[in-house]
This record gives structure tokens, sequence and C-alpha cells, in this order.
């Protein structure tokens, strides 16, 4: 190729070299360039002059917030330098101090619980036993002693309110599987669930309403036997003491 | 292994051993030598964004983008093509001019920057090494008339072509080759064969 057939490749290096060469001429340049050591050799040129226009510019400092944002978009990045949580002393303190103050917060609620327990188990001892008082002012209540092994205490009853109240004393603590259930003895010898007991160790007695979805006229007797935690269907458990009305 | 911030470093083109180390650990995902990287040439990618956008959220969103192209594109940087702040540089200018593009920001005769303006920005004080250098590539680009800077502005800091050129300034299309031409070599001659 002569001088003067390479003459326009070479005049639009220059160009190309800055991006600045139109889209045909470029494509025809480039072309040129893969049979063309020369005109490789001046681009080469070019391409260091258009470099050093690129770190010609005085350096500007941009905000100091755009090095966190950009650390904080790194994808997968792994830190090498010092680890992320510095256990300073002062955040340690605080640190331990809220662990703390969790700590009683937790424990306080857990009191306040119990209290409320207890205080709502009272109210109803103290329910019981009103009932119990107002029974006893009834001219139709009559009482029945219980004796057994282990417990003590009065079974009234009022058939013409369709009332019963035990009064037991000395009931002993049983696990948390297990329950005291009370039953209803129908002539028949069937029995009908009255409710579950659980004694209190803080309290020496109880006082526990017999309750019936029939008329008590209906029955002939109260008994009470260890359960499993629940209600059973009909006893399965040692009998606690039995009553005949 | 501590990193401290790096001094700019260029090397008439020809990459830094420590920039080499550093972009391998970048490759493997080390935070600290990318931020070792950051430190060392924001302020260029930066300066060079602004300059082409000539708008501050805009360049530092520029500069962000390329950063993070720096962290994902690692592996493609080869040091025997040249230093990696011309890579890195290289890089930021295409993604602020594709950011002007996306703006549709077009340079005319009134909003185009005063080239010479543009490049007074120069600040004064004694030279230290990483100042005297781009002084001194600065100093050749000051030294051409007006007329020759406006070309360089518009195509290579504007991303124009010679027929946008043509029109943007309303000269003939062979006016601004030959004009362009000249321009480029009077900066070759005045960097040197390198």
């Amino acid at each position: 190729m002569t001088y003067f057939e390479h003459l326009p490749f070479l005049e639009n290096i220059p160009a190309y070299a800055l991006g600045a060469l139109d889209a045909r001429d470029a494509a025809a340049l480039e072309a040129h360039l893969q049979t063309c050591t020369s005109c490789r050799d001046e681009l080469v040129a070019y391409r260091a002059t258009s470099d050093k226009l690129l770190v010609s510019l005085p350096p500007q400092e941009p905000s100091a917030a755009l090095r966190k944002r950009i650390q904080s978009r790194l994808p997968g990045a792994r830190v090498s330098a010092r680890p992320r949580w510095n256990w300073s002393l002062p955040r340690l303190a605080v640190t331990i101090a809220i662990l703390l103050l969790l700590a009683l917060n937790m424990l306080s609620l857990s009191q306040v619980r119990t209290l409320q327990n207890q205080q709502a188990r009272l109210m109803d001892q103290i329910q019981n036993g009103q009932m119990a008082l107002v029974m006893l002012s009834y001219p139709h209540t009559r009482s029945f002693p219980i004796q057994a092994e282990n417990v003590t205490g009065s079974l009234l009853l009022d058939r013409e309110y369709n009332n019963a109240v035990l009064i037991l004393r000395g009931l002993p603590a049983i696990p948390e599987n297990q329950t005291y259930q009370v039953w209803l003895i129908a002539p028949d010898g069937e029995r009908t669930s009255a409710g579950l007991v659980r004694p209190q160790t803080d309290i020496p007695f109880l006082s526990q309403p017999v309750s019936a979805a029939q008329d008590l006229v209906s029955f002939v007797g109260v008994g009470m036997t260890i359960e499993p935690a629940g209600e059973s269907d009909h006893p399965t458990g040692s009998q606690v003491f039995r009553i005949d009305f | 292994m501590s990193i401290g911030k790096p001094e700019f470093r260029y090397n008439g083109g020809v990459p830094e051993i420590d920039d080499i180390q550093l972009i391998k650990r970048v490759v493997k995902g080390d935070e600290g030598a990318f931020l070792a990287l950051y430190d060392c040439y924001v302020s260029r990618v930066y300066a060079l964004a602004l300059h082409i956008l000539a708008d501050s959220m805009l360049a530092e969103e520029a500069t962000q983008d390329t950063f993070l192209k720096l962290w994902s594109r690692a592996h493609m940087y080869l040091p025997e093509r040249g230093s990696l702040l011309v890579w890195l540089l290289s890089i930021a200018r295409r993604t602020a001019l594709d950011r002007l593009r996306l703006e549709g920001r077009r340079p005319t005769l009134s909003d185009a920057r005063d080239p010479t303006e543009a490049w007074q920005t120069i600040p004064d004080g004694n030279s230290l090494s990483e100042e005297s250098h781009w002084r001194s590539l600065n100093f050749a680009v000051q030294a051409l008339s007006p007329e020759y800077r406006q070309l360089i502005e518009l195509a290579y800091y504007q991303g124009l072509s010679q027929s946008e050129i043509a029109e943007v300034l309303g000269w003939p299309l062979g006016t601004v080759k030959t004009r362009l031409r000249a321009a480029m070599e009077r900066l070759r001659h005045a960097w040197g064969p390198k």
C-alpha cells in the first residue's frame, strides 16, 4: 500500500484515539488496522496521548460520604482489616447494664404474675368460703363429715337450691402430672365429673363448690379420686374419700 | 496486613507493583485492598467525572459506578496493557459519558463550558510529585490555542463525534477533522514519544 493509500487512515487515527471518529470511518479504519502494522503503531502513540488527557485534570475530592456509600454496596466483600465490632469499655458497660435491666425486668414480671395467680386463688377461696357460710345459714343445708386417711372436712349440701360445697383440710399435695377429681355418684353407680381440685401449699384448707349439670337430688353420693392431669371421663385412680348422702 | 492510605502513583502508563498486588487482592474480594485503591485514586476519578458532567451529584454517582465496576471487574485488568489509573479513568470516562447521554445533555455553543475556564482550575502552590505530574501534562493542554482546546473538550470530554462537533460549532466537517488532528499532534509532540 502506498503512502497516499495510507493517508486517509492515518489522518483518522487521532480522532479515533479520542473516540471522535464517525461510525462509518471508524469501521473502515478498524478493518485497515487488521492488516497494517504501521497504522497500529501510530494508533498506539495517539492512544498514549489520549491516556494522558485522562490524567491531566487537577484532582478533586468528592464528599466523605461517598466512601461509605460505595463500601456499603460492595457485594460479597471480605473484610481483612479490623473486626466490625470493637468492644470498647463504655460499650461493654452499656451492654451489660442493658442485659441486667432486662433480667430484672423479666424477674419483676415473673413475680407480678405469681402474685396475680396467688391473688386469684385467694379470691376464689374467699368466694367459696362465703358461699359455704351462706349455705350454713340455710335451714335446709345438711353437713356430711369427711374422715379419710389423709383428709378431713365436710360436704355442705342444699338440695333445695341445688348447691354443694366441699370443705377439705389436710389434702396432700400431688405431682404436677396429677390432679384430684370430684365425682357425683348416681344411684346406678355411674360417676359424673364435678370438678378438679388442686391443694395449695400456702393454705391449709380449701373450699370447693361441687358443680353439677343435673339436679343434685339425682345423685346419691360424692367421691374424690387421684387422676392424671387434665380431666378423666371416669375414675381411673385411687380413691381419696366417698360420702353417701 | 494493615493498609495505609497509599500515595498517588502514575508511572507513565506503567503499572506500579503495589497496584498489581492490591488488584489481585480485590479480585479475591478483599475490601481493605479495594478501599486502599479508592483512597489512592478517587480524587482523579471524581475530577474526571465532574469535568465531564459538570454536576457534583452526578459526578459522585459516576464515581460510585466506576468503583463498583472496579470491584466487579478487577479480574479484567491486564497490567501489560497499562497502568491501573488509566484503566480506571477509562472506565470513569465511559461511565460519565453514558450518564451524559442518558441525561440527554448536548453541548451547544451557549452552554458548552468555556474550555479556557475549564483548564484554568489549577491550584497554585509548590509542586509535589503527584501534582507536578498532572501539572506538566496540563501545561501542554493550556499551551494549545482556545480553538484546539475546545475541540479536545468536545471530542474527548463530551464524547461528540467529528460530525457532531461540526454541527455544534457550525464549522465544515473538514475543518473539524483538520484542527482536531492538529490539536492531537501538538499534544503528542508536547508529551513526547510515549
